[in-house]
């Protein structure tokens, strides 16, 4: 049932999107439509100028290389600083492959994870130095940055620390798991850093692309703190009350996340709402995204924290009754341990926060009335 | 003019198709298409010539039906000089017209 909710959830909010852009030409001049949005407000006018021209080319090959030129542009705007984003690129591959070679050296199975998300990082940083104007910070923005810091680290912790204590619940040839752990951290961080540095500049870049006048800037910007404090009371909130059932719960350690994830709903559901209906409907789905994102690596970790403390492992159900003998893990608890971490990589960190984020979309779209000012307001 | 490095073969060969006929205004990816140029790097290339001051751009008064209006760019009094001398200067003539025989662009 919770399979179907999600696929209904997730089929509809698609939906959604395609409905509201469909005004908007293919996918290639959305592509090059939200390029242009993520350019620099001085470089504007060159992303409307792409906009225009992609409208002259025609076949899908020269559309989507057209596309992939005007991205690029957008990520690297020509800023001369090409020696600061050389820097920081070396730099950060540097410091991943120090991160990597330490990590291989004290928990060798979190090494491909560590590769990982240090290269995603650098990649991050990189293009973050090539912005010309480095965004402005506000209060939430920090909080918002410290929280999803804090809670990347402590998913971190808690997977190094089952890696530590029982390494082969940690092991994965495969390596799936190690990289998609990897890259949704990755993610979450730079979603996180992105709005909590960015939004105050998205802000004011829209405020000069339309010429409003003073008050609407204003009133804009407003917004944009407003979505980030319901944002950060919202995951604060759902991470509080998911950590006090982990820990204060009988633990069955498949299906944790099964009957807690409502929480997030909830919580999603009322940042999304709650900022669309004191902001704008952009608000409400960014807040509704922060929330998300904050919330995930929390809640991982909170889960993984509170098998750690179970202490004693008992397989009760019948499969694992049967599965355990051969399955090659030393011990139950490493099996346990290791199903759980893959159920919450995949689970916890990879698909509830797209359902969640496609209920924030419908959050702020019920609120604003309109689906697609939803899809407007994510350019 | 704030550098004075010596511009890449792609920005010499920009700056030659822009000298043919000065006074003529040209869209961004009919630059792309003629000099086998990608448009990633075409215009991070007219973006640096605009913000010296050796390009002027422009919207386009008369458009398309249902299209939209496009930018159009020529060369300065400043940027003819720099072009003069830059494709002066280039170790080939015009290295980009080579890469113009590679079809890579589609319905120019």
């Amino acid at each position: 049932m919770p399979v179907l909710v999600m696929l209904g959830v997730l089929t509809a909010a698609g939906l959604l999107l395609v409905r509201g852009g469909q005004a908007d030409g293919d996918l290639p001049a959305r592509i090059v439509a939200a390029a242009t949005a993520w350019l620099p407000a001085r470089q504007r006018d060159w992303g409307h100028a792409m906009a225009a021209e992609l409208a002259q080319v025609h076949g899908r090959a020269g559309r989507w290389r057209f596309a992939a030129g005007a991205l690029r542009v957008a990520l690297f705007p020509p800023s001369g600083r090409g020696r600061r984003v050389l820097a920081v690129a070396l730099a950060g591959l540097l410091a991943s492959a120090a991160v990597t070679a330490a990590t291989a050296a004290e928990i060798p199975d979190l090494a491909v994870s560590a590769a990982v998300l240090g290269l995603l990082l650098g990649g991050y940083a990189t293009v973050r130095a090539s912005r010309p104007h480095p965004p402005c910070r506000t209060v939430p923005g920090v909080m918002v940055a410290a929280v999803a810091l804090a809670a990347v680290a402590a998913a971190i912790v808690s997977v190094a620390r089952i890696a530590v204590a029982h390494p082969a619940a940690a092991a994965d040839n495969t390596h799936v798991f190690a990289v998609l752990f990897a890259v949704a951290l990755a993610g979450y961080l730079a979603v996180a850093l992105s709005s909590s540095r960015g939004h105050a500049g998205a802000a004011q870049r829209q405020a000069e692309r339309l010429a409003q006048r003073l008050a609407q800037r204003l009133a804009q910007r407003l917004a944009q703190r407003l979505a980030l404090w319901w944002a950060l009371a919202a995951a604060l909130a759902s991470g509080a009350i998911w950590t006090i059932i982990d820990l204060t719960t009988p633990l069955e350690p498949v299906g944790i996340t099964g009957y807690l994830w409502p929480v997030g709903a909830a919580a999603v559901l009322a940042a999304s709402v709650g900022a669309a209906a004191t902001g704008s409907a952009g608000a409400g789905a960014r807040a509704g995204l922060l929330t998300a994102v904050l919330s995930a690596p929390m809640h991982f970790a909170a889960d993984l924290t509170a098998l750690m403390q179970a202490g004693h492992y008992a397989l009760t159900s019948p499969y694992d009754v049967a599965a355990f003998p051969h399955s090659g893990y030393p011990d139950v608890a490493s099996y346990l341990l290791s199903d759980a971490m893959a159920g919450d990589v995949l689970v916890g960190l990879v698909v509830y926060p797209v359902v969640l984020f496609a209920v924030a979309l419908f959050g702020a779209s019920f609120v604003r009335g309109r689906s697609s000012s939803v899809t407007s307001m994510l350019r | 003019m704030t550098r004075a490095r010596r511009p890449s073969p792609q920005t010499v060969a920009v700056l030659g198709a822009l000298t043919e006929d000065p006074g003529r205004w040209r869209y961004g990816y009919d630059l792309c298409a003629e000099l086998g140029i990608q448009a990633g790097s075409m215009y991070p290339i007219l973006m640096r010539l605009a913000d010296r001051g050796l390009l002027e751009t422009c919207w386009e008064a008369e458009q398309a039906p249902g299209k939209p209006p496009r930018h159009l760019y020529r060369l300065t009094g400043t940027g003819r000089a720099y072009a003069a001398s830059a494709v002066a200067t280039a170790p080939s003539a015009s290295p980009a017209r080579t890469a113009a025989a590679r079809p890579q662009l589609e319905g120019a």
